[in-house]
């Protein structure tokens, strides 16, 4: 069975954050920063509540950070 | 790296520190058991002592820090340590289960029903032994790899 993947937008949306740091982010949403790290490089797939609090510290839906592919 | 990664990394320390005392004990004295000399016997228990109060410190001192710095540790790290542990679980008691075997087989195959129990005491130290560090070798690769909160 194929795994499916979730990509984000984390990097970008950080670049367009007033170029907000990794450290600040784990910071605002309460992980650590090799957690961050790890997201951006699609190593990580978080839980819905590490999610919706990344998408909420940049201000948008859920679907708009993170994108689910077959 | 995070709290539970140098952990692992610590763990893996002790137990190569470990070995490699054990191994110039043997090298320098042939092999260590029950019924060696009290000298050699003690600096072999000796050094268990040793390793086994190094991972309880770590542990401890890890511990205290996860708990008054909540930054220092969250899901991910949880989530590896979840996975980590049923892999280790698994083997630990795989080995356990062969080294039985092996012990009542030679045992039977000697026509013997008396096994000494220094035998089992030693299988289930060896056990523990691979949980750990299964555990922190588990870990550690899988702090390289995709994880997924889901999956573990």
């Amino acid at each position: 069975m194929a795994r499916a993947r979730i990509n984000n937008r984390i990097r970008r949306l950080r670049f367009d954050s007033g170029e907000m740091t990794q450290e600040e982010l784990a910071r605002r949403v309460g992980c650590t920063r090799q957690t961050i790290i790890a997201l951006e490089q699609g190593k990580y797939v978080p839980s819905i509540e590490l999610a919706f609090k990344i998408a909420r510290a940049f201000g948008m839906k859920l679907e708009e950070v993170f994108q689910y592919e077959d | 790296m995070t709290i539970s990664q140098k952990c692992a990394w610590a763990q893996l320390w002790i137990f190569g520190a470990l070995v490699i005392a054990w191994l110039m004990l043997f090298i320098y004295n042939g092999t260590i058991f029950y019924w060696q000399d009290n000298t050699f016997k003690m600096t072999f228990y000796w050094l268990c002592a040793a390793a086994f109060a190094a991972l309880v410190i770590m542990n401890v001192s890890a511990g205290i820090l996860k708990s008054h710095r909540k930054e220092v540790t969250d899901e991910r790290d949880r989530a590896i340590f979840r996975k980590a542990s049923l892999w280790a679980t698994g083997v630990s008691y795989t080995v356990v289960a062969a080294l039985l075997l092996a012990l009542a087989i030679t045992y039977m195959n000697g026509n013997s029903e008396t096994i000494p129990v220094y035998f089992p005491l030693f299988i289930v130290i060896i056990g523990g032994v691979t949980l750990l560090l299964t555990q922190a070798i588990t870990a550690l690769l899988l702090y390289g790899r995709k994880v997924n909160y889901g999956e573990s």
